[in-house]
């Protein structure tokens, strides 16, 4: 008992000296979403590490794998005054409590001491706040389009499709993939079926109206999207899905893919990283266009710019560490740096990205991307995080049949 | 059985104030805390309420109408009940036939506790290997024994119909199995650490008076290890309410088609998924009010004294 | 423990025990296995010995340059040893206190203790959060202050099933034994220490290790305080490596091996003293 007792005053004082004993140079606190299995970790804490070196201060870095849980953390520290100096976040509907309670930093303030900042920007493509103002500069964005397994095609007879594939086509591939025995679409309908949500959603509509979100289930968008929940029942009531499509998770389905089971996938950017270092042969994939409905063309894909770094007013309000808050922004957006991050994907610089090595899929995304003719973003990245899960999670009723596309619809406009 | 000794009351500050500083600061105020949210319109965890529900008892209307609510209920209570019957009385044969023998005692000891060692994160990736749909370890030996249907395309593929074991038909053994199986070796543990203290005198005697065998565990050590397996009893339940990280780590939300859920899934993800704090808040009020209502209700009837 | 002849066939005996220690063993056996195993063998083949062409070192080469597992280890061992020893130390003194003293309001504080057992954790950490960085214990970056703000509510977690479990042993203890030392002129903290405790022993020996494991596996309070990677403890590493590595399964096991091997060092150590606990035969009918 006394051994353990003094093991304890031991370690509570260890613990009391340990918090003394901490005010060398400027540490800043890091949190992004460059954690866990990020492609991009490399290269980020690469980044960090120059910046490090260059300047001699410190990055206390928090990055974590970017989730539904992750965002609430964040915006937990926001409200508990616990907020990093330096945040790698969302820029849209999720940034907004933080931004309204002003304890980020806009652009426009920090460019009145810093005329520099954020200079190899465009401006336009920067995201605007609901008070209009810009805060976040961002490093690079994404695509979502169609993966396709060319092996399974090929044994199937059917070519890759090309930027004019239409949904009737699409409709009698998948009946010739199921008859030869595979999965024509590799997709965990409870886990992740919000990329599919996206292109259905499209198809209703057009690009130009993509981010409208309904009022109520009878106005256009509303309409839109019962009939995007609709063609998901079509497909699943056809088994185009996994068998198991109900119960598999995304890892699942995507491995499923991966080995060579299902033809088509649609996922995003940061897929492409995923076959590089599971795929056998990375030539039997490619990257080509989900099928087109009514004034949709295949060609017209979901991407943009989602996140952004955020200089949060604590640090811009304590001297020691604003210039080094600034100067973190700079090098780790600066040309050089974000070309190690882009390779296929959307990005604001004015001089663009070059990024050089492209592997065989990555030369298919590129080539693909060339012939996109139009993007839009996410419109799930509008609507509140409770009224996706609501809509997410009702998918499953509204295939088997247990809800109406209309009443998962407006339960999810409910919680908007 | 009040002795002399503690007829002086002031020395109980000294045992009692340090636990309930604690408790006071680390656990029952937050749960007040909470409490006071099941009334509240909270829209995210990091955000300040936006006033009073309306009507304020609104969320626990919603617990009876929440169908998904009934299902978790449903399921939690057929847990707590497997739990009881399959962890309790699995763990108290091992530990009664632990006790009969000599050689391998701490063998056995040692190797029933592993399940626990080893982090849910973990366990439940070897449980989703074991039940994997393609190619599983359960799945690959029923195919090898012929249980599974499948038939050749004319391309000369194969396809089985592989056992979904996450599916309406299946999911309730994929789901408690594991859950059993991992804390079978917890209630192991306490049983035989009560059997040992359960004094060697006590059955010396009886076997002078000639009782052996099942007229000893029935006459001697089950009566003795009846405050044990109380508590046995009452951790199983409280255990077997708030139940997560295997089932969420295998089921994820509610899986298959919201069949799945169970109290402690499903308040984590109202809480954490779906921002919804405030009828997350009260989930956990529920979990609480059932887990005192059983825990008490198995005490009246197994308690053998008046004494708690 | 010798007593009488044997009555159920000890064959018999010995073929269930084995049966149940073959369903626990196995499964570490199989991960321990494929954590040697060349990438990608896993799904096609786990169940033979990785031996010649798919045994491999490479699973544990890349968990060990892909993590900083010996500060993590460092961290694990400060929260869950001084939670440890805190729950330990404050369970037995309450356990002790419910147990012996009849007073007022001890089936109230009864039920409270039984009442917290089933706080799920997910309902008071955020508000436990929120008064530590009120306090400046949380959400500073500073490594020791993160520690403390994971130790201080583990700390509380565990103590009402510790006072439950010890209450239970506790009471099994005769109080004749206590009497006799009151009448030597022994205080009650003395009966306290020199005779419940070492009576208790297994007990209290039975409360340490789940207070540990409890502790050390506990994610979730881990990620939700230990933001950064150098106050990063065990478990939270196991969860990001396992997040990074997709389907490489070999990597996985790899480091769930990394993670159980110092719990099984320490439930070893504790399990050797339960034994001498109770052969010593400190407690005499």
């Amino acid at each position: 008992m006394k051994k353990a007792l003094a093991l304890l005053l031991a370690l509570i004082m260890a613990l009391s000296l340990g918090a003394v004993a901490y005010a060398d140079g400027v540490t800043l606190n890091v949190v992004t979403s460059y954690g866990g299995d990020d492609g991009n970790r490399g290269n980020f804490e690469a980044a960090v590490k120059a910046y490090e070196a260059s300047t001699g201060n410190k990055v206390n870095d928090g990055s974590a794998t970017s989730n539904e849980e992750w965002k609430a953390k964040v915006l937990t520290d926001f409200e508990t005054g616990s907020e990093p100096d330096v945040l790698f976040f969302f820029t849209n509907a999720d940034a907004e409590p933080f931004i309204k309670a002003d304890k980020v930093v806009s652009i426009e303030e920090i460019r009145a001491e810093y005329p520099d900042y954020a200079s190899n920007m465009r401006d336009s493509m920067l995201a605007v706040a609901s008070d209009g103002k810009q805060y976040a500069v961002p490093s690079y964005g994404y695509w979502e389009n169609m993966f396709v397994n060319k092996a399974v095609l090929d044994d199937c007879g059917i070519a890759v499709p090309g930027p004019d594939y239409t949904w009737d086509q699409f409709l009698a591939d998948c009946e010739t993939i199921k008859g030869n025995g595979y999965t024509p679409i590799a997709c965990s309908l409870v886990e992740v079926p919000h990329y599919w949500f996206e292109f259905l959603v499209m198809n209703n509509g057009t690009v130009e109206n993509h981010l409208d979100v309904p009022a109520s289930v009878d106005d256009e968008a509303g309409a839109k999207w019962v009939a995007a929940l609709e063609d998901f029942k079509t497909l699943y009531e056809a088994g185009y899905f996994p068998a198991n499509t109900l119960t598999a998770s995304d890892a699942e389905t995507v491995e499923m893919f991966n080995q060579g089971e299902a033809a088509f996938l649609i996922d995003g950017s940061w897929k492409v990283g995923y076959f590089t270092e599971n795929a056998a042969d990375l030539n039997d994939f490619a990257i080509s266009y989900v099928p087109a409905k009514g004034e949709r063309k295949a060609s017209e894909a979901i991407g943009g710019i989602s996140m952004g770094y955020f200089i949060t007013r604590k640090a811009w309000d304590d001297p020691a560490k604003r210039e080094a808050a600034v100067e973190f922004v700079t090098q780790l957006t600066s040309d050089e740096v974000l070309s190690t991050f882009v390779t296929t994907e959307v990005t604001a610089l004015i001089n663009g990205a070059k990024p050089s090595g492209l592997n065989p899929l990555q030369q298919s995304a590129a080539d693909a991307n060339a012939n996109i003719t139009a993007i839009a973003g996410a419109v799930q990245d509008t609507i509140t995080g409770e009224a996706k899960a609501d809509l997410f999670g009702n998918i499953q009723n509204v295939v088997t049949g247990k809800m109406s596309a209309a009443d998962a619809v407006a339960a999810a406009i409910a919680l908007n | 059985m009040n002795s002399m000794i503690y007829k002086n009351k002031k020395p109980l500050l000294v045992f009692l104030i340090p636990a309930f500083a604690f408790l006071i600061v680390f656990l029952y105020y937050p749960f007040f805390q909470n409490v006071v949210n099941t009334f509240l319109k909270i829209g995210g965890l990091g955000r300040a309420p936006e006033g009073l529900n309306t009507p304020w008892y609104e969320n626990y209307q919603r617990l009876f109408t929440d169908p998904y609510m009934h299902t978790a209920l449903k399921n939690t209570l057929l847990l707590t009940l497997c739990t009881i019957v399959f962890q309790v009385g699995i763990a108290l044969i091992l530990a009664l036939l632990v006790d009969t023998i000599r050689v391998g005692t701490q063998f056995f000891r040692t190797v029933y506790f592993f399940p626990i060692v080893i982090s849910a994160t973990a366990l439940g990736l070897m449980f989703n290997l074991i039940f994997l749909y393609k190619g599983g370890m359960v799945n690959q030996l029923l195919l090898s024994l012929g249980k599974l249907p499948y038939e050749v395309k004319p391309s000369g593929k194969v396809l089985v119909e592989w056992l979904d074991w996450k599916d309406q038909a299946h999911f309730l053994f994929t789901m408690f199995m594991p859950v059993m199986w991992q804390y079978v070796g917890f209630y192991f543990v306490i049983l035989v650490t009560g059997l040992n203290n359960i004094s060697p005198d006590l059955f010396e005697a009886a076997a002078l008076d000639g009782a052996d065998g099942w007229k000893r565990t029935r006459y001697i050590t089950l009566p003795l290890l009846r405050n044990v397996l109380c508590t046995c009893l009452v951790l199983a339940i409280t255990g077997a309410l708030k139940v997560f990280d295997l089932p969420w780590v295998m089921f994820g939300a509610g899986m298959p088609e919201n069949q799945g859920w169970l109290t402690g899934t499903y308040m984590y993800d109202q809480t954490f998924n779906r921002m919804n704090v405030d009828y997350g808040s009260t989930i956990a009020v529920l979990i609480v009010v059932l887990g005192v209502v059983l825990s008490n209700a198995a005490n009246r009837i197994f308690r053998p004294s008046e004494d708690l | 423990m010798n007593y009488g002849t044997k009555r159920i066939p000890h064959i018999l005996t010995y073929l269930v025990l084995s049966l149940w220690a073959l369903t626990t063993i196995y499964p570490f056996i199989w991960v321990a296995l494929n954590s040697f195993r060349k990438k990608g063998l896993i799904l096609s083949d786990s169940f033979s010995i990785p031996l010649g062409e798919s045994f491999t070192w490479d699973n544990y080469i890349t968990a060990w340059q892909r993590a900083d597992f010996k500060n993590a280890y460092l961290n694990s061992f400060l929260i869950s040893g001084t939670v440890t020893v805190f729950v330990v130390i404050i369970a037995g003194l309450a356990a002790y206190g419910l147990v012996r003293y009849r007073f007022r309001g001890r089936n109230l504080l009864y039920s409270l203790i039984m009442a917290g057992m089933m706080f799920p954790v997910f309902s008071t950490i955020i508000p436990v959060f929120r008064l530590e960085v009120m306090l400046g214990i949380a959400g500073t970056g500073n490594r020791w202050l993160s520690l403390l703000a994971v130790i201080l509510p583990q700390i509380a977690g565990n103590l009402c099933f510790a006072i439950i479990i010890l209450m239970g042993f506790i009471q099994s203890v005769p109080i004749d034994l206590e009497e006799s030392a009151y009448l030597d002129g022994c205080s009650v903290f003395q009966i306290y220490f020199h005779i419940i405790m070492p009576a208790a022993k297994s007990s209290f020996a039975t409360v340490a290790i789940f207070a540990f494991l409890w502790s050390y596996n506990d994610l979730f309070t881990q990620s939700f305080f230990l933001r950064y990677p150098q106050e990063r403890a065990i478990t939270g590493l196991l969860n990001e490596i396992s997040s990074q590595a997709g389907v490489n399964y070999g990597l996985m096991a790899s480091s769930v091996v990394l993670v159980v091997i110092p719990v099984l060092i320490v439930y070893i150590c504790l399990q050797k003293h339960i034994i001498r606990g109770l052969t010593a035969g400190a407690i005499k009918g």
